[in-house]
């Protein structure tokens, strides 16, 4: 469904964060990135959803090059980003909030059925449809704006460090969530987590982000008994020493690896 | 030519002032050309700590007041001329300023703001009710000045002048100065020059005493002009706004700023009451002016000259992309160009 | 005295979060050491509470033996202790070279009505300039530095009032290959000049590459320490970067 072709993207001229990604995403696959800090991952994220224009590659989306399209655009073709941090809207209603998701929606009764099926999935939402976003705890804005996002009935949902700033217990809570969210729903989900352990307990494949390269891919269930997952984390890892020189060897050191 | 101009053109200036009261005889001007160099003082000591350091006091009309006050009391208790004793009861005045900035420079920005507002108003009701020494609400009248009437405002023109001078000096020294660095820095991060070292609340209340000096020396000496004073006039606020104003139209931080916005704005204020005088426009008017300076320059005329030559002279934009470089500090991993300090400088240059 | 900084048991906590808990840690005078660790893990809070912004709320900091608990942060300077921030913290409004000057202290008259610069500062700050590449920049306000310029400014002028420790705040984030390089060099250079350096970095490249010695904390506890080889090696420290 999500296709990544060699894609370098940044955030200021002359330097790329992303230096030349391969990725891809299959219908209704969970996919999850992991990966140390400052690798590259939210920007993955981020050039997909359009926040991002890659200077380089395509981005592929059922086949059709979204690279470099507008926000919005990408937004009508069925994808919808979960940013990182809070993102509900603080002072308006669960409902409100809900209702803003389906902003591009024309019909109302179609933005009616489609709130019925978020708050038929989510009864927390349902419960406190009327409670001011801003007074629900992090695992529950968190769950909004999940449900936000699925009020444009996407096709590919992509979520950027859903524990981030959360309690354990909450955190627990939103990654049940999204594993519900897929069982019941089968959409298609790529996301970011910086606790590697628990999104690829959730996930069907992984990829291991670092310095702007995907480093490692493999099962979710297998991908951290990889040892080169520690020489990634910790440094040491001689996978990257030949990037330094240009060219881009991770496909040969990965072949090496695997 | 120009260079010279550029670097020699306060005595051709201060020539011209010292002739102007000769030229242009009545007392008229003379009333105007004091009151000019007098917010022109004032203005200057307000800006060694509003404009250097950041922290724009509004109450500063109370130490105008407290010297007005001061020089009314002692000319009437014990003879001393105002114009003798200004500059020394400032000092008290000043000492009484640091005194109170140790408690208030504990709040800082808005807060900060605030506090001298409420010790503006405070001054003022302890002026209106110890009235056995301030007279109360009916206020304090001076002696006469001992000068023949035929001289009228001539001796006020001229003592302020000096005193402009000597503030326009001082104003200079602190600016070039070491101490003025560590305001600069203060109001620039004052967290930071707190960090590398820099003992934030000693210059704070030093630059907060020199400030109300001048304030203070300028309150005595309109005391006299004036010859009788009372709490509204001596403690209002329009005074201590007037500083500001001045500062700001001429460029809040620069060392002739605050007087070119005065030499500016009191000539064109009693314009325009001359012109439309009693009626609410002549409010309306300064406050068009206000809004004029705000839209186009908001930083004051002199930092806004230097800002065009700036940009005239300097490398046009190095990148075109959305984010500025503050928008870049604020990502975390925002990567930028670079490579060695000298390719990094060098690939600035190369840039379209 | 071979420990320039002793960490003795330190508690912080913000409300009712414990940012540090019961953490002790020494460096070794002339090292560089690594401080490492998950986000959240109280490493920025550390940096604080040894550079004064935070008084500790038990425990001991001491530089060289004296204690440094209540210093105020200029006087944390005035001791030898300097920071960098992992946001950039500049004077914008000064130029390159004031930057530099600033940090210089200055007492009684002189600093009033004296110059604000003297010639043998000048020279000391444009020596230093020169050395990370930013002399020729000596007039430009610091807004107009690019990035890494304005990392390596930051550096520069922390060193003009001779600290014996430097802290660094993530000195290689937002930073590319060949600058981290010149920065991992320089730091080298001036540690063989008998700067002690106590570095927070995410990069592990860098750290591992650069530190003599590493500590590890994880939500506010220090869980290992050792030199990189041991930290590399020792599973624990994974899993607090894998997360459970």
């Amino acid at each position: 469904m999500l296709e990544m072709i060699d894609v370098q993207a940044g955030y200021l001229h002359g330097d790329n964060v992303l230096q030349g990604v391969n990725l891809h995403v299959k219908r209704g696959e969970v996919v999850c990135l992991i990966g140390p800090n400052g690798a590259g991952k939210s920007t993955v994220l981020r050039a997909i959803s359009g926040l991002l224009i890659p200077s380089e590659g395509k981005i592929l989306f059922d086949g059709e090059n979204i690279g470099g399209l507008r926000p919005d655009l990408i937004l009508r073709r069925g994808i919808a980003h979960v940013p990182q941090g809070h993102s509900a809207f603080p002072g308006m209603t669960v409902h409100e909030n809900l209702l803003m998701g389906a902003y591009t929606v024309r019909e109302s009764y179609e933005r009616k059925i489609r709130l019925n099926q978020v708050y038929d999935m989510f009864d927390l939402l349902a419960e406190r449809r009327g409670a001011r976003a801003g007074n629900l705890s992090g695992g529950q804005q968190k769950v909004l704006e999940i449900g936000r996002a699925l009020m444009l009935s996407p096709r590919l949902m992509i979520l950027d460090e859903p524990s981030l700033g959360l309690a354990p217990i909450m955190a627990r809570s939103v990654f049940d969530t999204i594993q519900r969210l897929r069982q019941e729903s089968g959409i298609t989900i790529l996301m970011v987590e910086q606790n590697a352990r628990s999104g690829l307990a959730i996930a069907d494949r992984g990829y291991v982000l670092e310095l702007g390269k995907e480093r490692l891919e493999g099962p979710a269930s297998e991908l951290l008994n990889d040892p080169q997952v520690a020489r990634l984390y910790l440094g040491g890892s001689t996978m990257h020493e030949n990037d330094h020189n240009g060219d881009s060897n991770a496909s040969h050191s990965k072949e090496a690896v695997m | 030519m120009t260079l010279i101009l550029r670097r020699w053109w306060p005595l051709p200036a201060l020539i011209l002032l010292l002739i102007f009261p000769l030229v242009f005889a009545e007392p008229y001007y003379h009333l105007l050309g004091f009151n000019v160099f007098l917010f022109a003082t004032m203005a200057t000591g307000w800006n060694i700590m509003g404009g250097y350091a950041g922290y724009r006091s509004l109450g500063h009309s109370a130490f105008y007041g407290l010297g007005a006050y001061a020089a009314a009391i002692a000319a009437n208790q014990l003879g001393w001329n105002p114009l003798i004793s200004s500059p020394i009861l400032a000092l008290g005045v000043a000492v009484f300023a640091m005194l109170l900035g140790w408690a208030m420079l504990r709040a800082t920005g808005a807060a900060f703001v605030i506090a001298s507002i409420a010790m503006l108003l405070i001054v003022r009701l302890l002026a209106n009710n110890f009235e056995n020494i301030t007279g109360g609400a009916p206020g304090l009248s001076l002696p006469i000045p001992p000068w023949p009437p035929m001289l009228s405002r001539l001796p006020f023109y001229y003592y302020m002048l000096g005193v402009l001078i000597v503030a326009i000096i001082v104003s200079g020294f602190l600016r070039r100065s070491r101490f003025g660095l560590g305001l600069l820095a203060i109001r620039d991060d004052e967290g930071k020059a707190e960090m590398v070292g820099v003992n934030t609340t000693l210059y704070k209340i030093l630059a907060f005493g020199i400030s109300a000096y001048f304030v203070a020396l300028g309150g005595g000496v309109w005391a006299y002009a004036q010859t009788h004073i009372s709490p509204p006039f001596a403690f209002g606020i329009t005074v201590g706004v007037q500083l500001i104003l001045y500062t700001m139209l001429g460029g809040s931080g620069t060392v002739w700023g605050p007087t070119l916005g005065a030499f500016i704005l009191v000539p064109l204020s009693d314009l325009i009451l001359f012109q439309f005088g009693g009626s609410p426009i002549h409010l309306a008017v300064l406050g068009a002016v206000m809004m004029a300076i705000i839209l186009f320059m908001p930083r004051g005329i002199i930092p806004s000259i230097r800002g065009w030559q700036e940009a005239r002279a300097a490398p046009r934009a190095t990148h075109t992309g959305a984010l500025s470089m503050e928008d870049l500090q604020r990502m975390q991993g925002g990567k930028t160009e670079g490579g060695s300090p000298s390719e990094a400088a060098a690939a600035e240059h190369e840039r379209p | 005295m071979s420990k320039i900084l002793e960490i003795d048991r330190v508690t912080h906590s913000f409300g009712g979060i414990v940012a540090v808990q019961d953490c002790s840690l020494s460096l070794e005078r002339g090292k560089i050491t690594g401080l490492i660790g998950p986000n959240g893990s109280g490493k920025t809070t550390l940096f604080n509470l040894i550079t004064g912004v935070h008084t500790a709320h038990s425990g001991q900091i001491r530089l060289m033996g004296r204690s440094v608990n209540n210093l105020r942060p200029s006087q944390i300077c005035a001791q030898g202790i300097c920071r960098t921030f992992q946001i950039t913290r500049l004077f914008w409004e000064m130029s390159v070279l004031e930057n530099m000057i600033v940090p210089i202290r200055h007492v009684g008259l002189r600093a009033l009505f004296g110059a604000s610069i003297y010639s043998d500062e000048a020279d000391r700050a444009m020596r230093l300039l020169e050395r990370v590449g930013l002399d020729h920049l000596r007039d430009q306000p610091a807004r107009r530095l690019s990035f890494g310029q304005q990392k390596l400014l930051e550096l520069a002028a922390v060193l003009m009032s001779g600290p014996d420790l430097v802290l660094l705040d993530e000195p290689a984030s937002g930073v590319n290959p060949t600058m981290i390089r010149f920065i991992m060099n320089l730091i080298r250079n001036l540690n063989s000049e008998g700067v002690s350096f106590f570095i927070v970095e995410h990069n592990m490249h860098f750290v591992m590459e650069l530190c003599d010695y590493v500590y590890v904390l994880d939500q506010g506890v220090e869980i290992a320490n050792g030199t990189p080889e041991i930290i590399q090696s020792n599973p624990a420290v994974l899993e607090v970067y894998l997360g459970n």
